[in-house]
């Protein structure tokens, strides 16, 4: 299946399936907070999900602790994956919201080996620089936005 | 390993705008952002890829993640983003210390451009057991 005719609603649903263990999967590694699976639709051999077990949309709304577990398995996976393919180099994306390219509607991150140019993911870069005054402002207003 | 831009950030060495300190984890804003409100989120341990980081400074960004999403996309006014991590050079890294972006993606197209060219998975079970056994 194409990653863009894949339903959103209809996707959501099969990651929490999978997640309870009612849909099959390649499965990687599982733990209490967390499981991992090969992406069905890989851009690169070994192109691996992990997902967390509670449902959150976006990482905005995923709470700490499934983070935390998230995070702390990511090397791991990175290590075993690298070992496997052969393939050191590697991407993780994590999209947010459709405008981001974010097809499935619960949080995933994607471990992606970059074996060459053209296979794995390709980014195109435009940078804007930012002067000083804006970079002050700007990061004084996220220090005040971050709450617990 | 070779001391890079970063350690001098961690060090006070060289200044940021910084967004987020904690006693693992550091986050400023990206001098050279794909669009307004790009955060960098980096260990203040010295490894150059992911699969060389402790399991406990990774627990400590992940932790973090969430919070400075919130915050980030707050101050930006934005909503959509995406989180990017490169690990070596051919997969577009540049500084060779582990650095998590938040790259929020404006109404205007700013932010992170991927090409994206889904394959077929034809190995899925040989591969994912090989996998699960390099754990």
């Amino acid at each position: 299946m194409q990653r863009e005719q894949v339903d959103p609603e209809y996707a959501a649903t099969i990651f929490a399936r999978i997640a309870r263990g009612e849909a099959p999967c390649y499965k990687v590694y599982e733990d209490a907070h967390v499981i991992a699976f090969l992406d069905t639709g890989a851009i690169a051999p070994g192109h691996t999900l992990v997902v967390p077990k509670e449902h959150a949309v976006t990482m905005s709304e995923l709470s700490d602790a499934s983070a935390a577990a998230l995070g702390r398995v990511l090397p791991r996976l990175c290590r075993a994956i690298a070992r496997v393919t052969g393939c050191p180099d590697c991407n993780i994306v994590q999209n947010n919201g459709r405008a981001a390219s974010q097809t499935v509607m619960h949080v995933h991150f994607h471990i992606i080996p970059k074996p060459s140019e053209t296979t794995g993911l390709q980014i195109t870069p435009s940078v804007r620089w930012f002067d000083d005054a804006e970079g002050v402002e700007l990061a004084r207003r996220m220090r005040g936005s971050l709450k617990p | 390993m070779p001391e890079t831009i970063f350690d001098k950030i961690i060090a006070g060495e060289v200044p940021c705008h910084r967004v987020y300190e904690d006693e693992h984890v550091l986050a400023f804003l990206d001098i050279g952002p794909l669009s307004r409100g790009h955060t960098l989120v980096i260990p203040k341990e010295a490894r150059a890829t992911l699969g060389e980081l402790s399991d406990a400074s990774a627990a400590a960004i992940g932790r973090v993640l969430p919070r400075l999403c919130r915050a980030v996309m707050q101050a930006a006014g934005c909503s959509s983003y995406n989180i990017l991590q490169n690990n070596g050079a051919p997969a577009h890294q540049e500084v060779m210390h582990v650095h998590f972006h938040i790259i929020p993606k404006h109404d205007d197209g700013s932010g992170l451009g991927i090409i994206w060219k889904s394959g077929a998975l034809d190995d899925g079970a040989a591969l994912a057991e090989a996998i699960a056994s390099a754990l």
